[in-house]
């Protein structure tokens, strides 16, 4: 345990230490603010901005939040993870200090969680701000709000795990990045085919989605299938990741 | 006497893919001994290493460090053991004290400790000047100390050093050596390099590797009597230049002299060393067990020679050293694609051409030594 915070702890240093961190945090409020408060009703890709819809709510916050963890948020934390310390050899040296292999994985595990918590944390502002203080825009439901940072939470748990384990099976943060980006966009993305495609497909498709799993919790519905869900793509992950480390013993 | 064996290798074998990096390895080494683990670029020296400190696992085969198994405790062998590996790999964004406090913390050392330990490692390691700097700003000589001083912070009773001294310069070579010697007394010190004049500076046994099998373990001594030939170096006065020539009657011409010289009982073979045409320069291969000096020496007087130069050369560990590797290194050239299996050594290719050059002649020597016995 106290290895795995240890870990933990340095790691989540390191991501503060590089600018990496920062560019995330602040370009994702960024981001965010632009596509909640700025981007109007075009077609049907967008649901119209906060003022258009003219309701005490934070459901654009929740629509656009996930996205943006698939496309760059989750793959820029968690690339350097093991891949970097794979190629710069770095991982020898923490390996070969008394610590389990599953220490060195949750340890990581977490320094990436952290770092989205404190961008899920720092978003918190956006509310705050539109209906506690400075202006009172209106009676927020704020159970509602707790719902989708639950579900926000329980999703980056899944995406980080993803992250990691792709980290762990190379040893370019490039490749790391692309990797993660692409599968977890894809992870996401086939929520919204899952309509067009007929039969049993479509309700496979609807099944892995992280999107209607995620949906409920944007409504403020908190679903145990989903959070199940997430919860097993998470250890999944991280048995794999941990296999992934493991398996260099061997190779 | 078996808890007196601190690392213990039994048929060691590792497999990478096809490529069989070593092959039944075997060897103990004691308590308060310090082993210089030495060998070509992929002779399989890293990767004994990496065996030794859990990092990767032997394909078969038993390891023991401290008394535990390698498969069964690999947390205990970890704990018992400083590690450096190849090229000091250090985590660039820390600064050094974070660094030395991260080791601590994860050898889960006291607070008090870790401030006794530091103390007297950042001295013995010289890193008083760069405490507080981040290891991406410091030398590749510094990240070496970092590394050594990150092995020694929970005084281990075992030290595992992969060149150690590859990006060391001369003066911090020296220092450090001695500072081995110094701890090695009552600690157990692995060390590989391909650098033969430290091993014999520093080490009292070494461990020669070649293509994952170990072709020579031993004191030096032992192991440089091994080859068992002894090289005499010979030169006598061809012209006395502006001088006045001091030896009886005139200079001897170069085919007297090496007819003499052949003639010297125990000589195995004569060879002719280039010189400018004041002198005629001979190199006498004998068995070990007879001195030439004497004879050749007598054959001057007797001759009225003037002997410029006699001396022994006691074969190099150098020369051993190639002379038991050589094989190997040649059949890689040949080969080609063959040689990148063992990749975690490559790194050191630039270190060890360096090391090479001043080597070129002996090796011809030992080419023709060889085909001389076959």
């Amino acid at each position: 345990m106290r290895n795995i915070w240890i870990i933990a702890r340095r790691d989540l240093r390191a991501q503060f230490n590089s600018p990496v961190a920062y560019v995330v945090i602040g370009g994702t409020l960024f981001l965010v603010g632009v596509l909640v408060f700025l981007i109007p009703h075009v077609g049907n890709a967008f649901m119209g901005n906060f003022w258009e819809l003219d309701r005490a709510t934070m459901d654009q916050m929740f629509l656009y939040l996930p996205p943006l963890m698939c496309l760059f948020v989750v793959p820029a934390v968690t690339m350097r993870a093991i891949a970097a310390e794979k190629g710069s050899g770095t991982l020898e040296l923490l390996i070969t200090m008394p610590v389990r292999d599953s220490d060195v994985i949750l340890g990581k595990f977490f320094a990436c969680l952290a770092v989205v918590l404190i961008l899920l944390a720092a978003t918190l502002l956006y509310p705050i701000a539109m209906f506690v203080w400075p202006w009172h825009l209106g009676p927020l439901d704020w159970p509602t709000v707790w719902a989708g940072y639950l579900g926000c939470l329980l999703f980056s748990s899944a995406a980080v795990a993803v992250g990691m384990m792709l980290s762990s099976l190379t040893e370019s943060d490039v490749i790391a990045f692309f990797m993660t980006s692409a599968t977890l966009s894809i992870l996401y993305a086939i929520g919204w085919m899952a309509s067009i495609i007929p039969g049993g497909l479509g309700d496979v498709v609807e099944f892995l989605s992280f999107q209607t799993r995620y949906q409920s919790f944007a409504r403020g519905l908190i679903d145990t299938r989903a959070v199940i869900y997430f919860l097993s793509i998470a250890t999944v992950c991280i048995l794999v990741s941990f296999r992934s480390l493991e398996s260099r013993k061997w190779s | 006497m078996s808890n007196d064996v601190m690392i213990y290798a039994n048929d060691l074998s590792k497999s990478f893919g096809s490529f069989r990096a070593l092959d039944k390895i075997n060897f103990e080494v004691k308590r308060g001994e310090i082993v210089g683990f030495l060998g070509p670029n992929g002779a399989g020296k890293s990767t004994t290493m990496r065996i030794l400190t859990c990092f990767i696992s032997p394909t078969s085969g038993t390891a023991r460090v401290n008394g535990h198994d390698v498969f069964d405790a690999p947390l205990q062998v970890r704990e018992s053991l400083g590690y450096l590996p190849q090229r000091a790999p250090l985590y660039l964004e820390m600064s050094v004290l974070e660094y030395l406090r991260f080791a601590a913390e994860l050898r889960h050392l006291p607070a008090d400790t870790f401030r006794k330990r530091a103390k007297s490692v950042v001295e013995v390691c010289g890193l008083a000047q760069v405490l507080g700097r981040e290891i991406r700003h410091l030398s590749h000589g510094y990240r070496q100390r970092v590394g050594l001083a990150q092995a020694l912070i929970h005084d281990p009773p075992i030290l595992i050093l992969d060149e150690p001294t590859s990006d060391l310069d001369p003066n911090e070579k020296a220092e450090f050596l001695d500072y081995l010697k110094q701890i090695g007394q009552e600690r157990t010190v692995m060390l590989s390099t391909h650098n033969l004049a430290e091993v014999e500076a520093s080490c009292a046994r070494a461990i020669i590797v070649s293509s994952g099998r170990i072709v020579a373990d031993g004191p030096l001594d032992e192991i440089r009597a091994k080859s068992g030939r002894v090289r005499y170096v010979v030169s006598v006065q061809e012209s006395p230049g502006t001088a006045s020539y001091r030896g009886r009657g005139e200079p001897p011409k170069k085919s007297e002299v090496e007819t003499a010289l052949g003639a010297v009982g125990g000589v195995k073979k004569l060879g002719d060393l280039p010189t400018d045409e004041r002198a005629h320069a001979f190199e006498l291969v004998s068995d070990r067990e007879v001195d030439l000096r004497p004879d050749v020496f007598r054959l001057a007087a007797d001759k009225g020679w003037v002997l410029l130069e006699l001396h022994r050369d006691a074969q190099t560990l150098e020369d051993v050293f190639r002379s038991l590797t050589i094989g190997d290194e040649r059949r890689n050239r040949h080969v080609g694609p063959e040689s990148d299996a063992g990749d975690d050594e490559q790194d050191g290719a630039g270190d060890d051409d360096a090391d090479e050059s001043p080597r070129g002649a002996s090796r011809d020597r030992h080419e023709k030594t060889a085909s001389d016995r076959s």
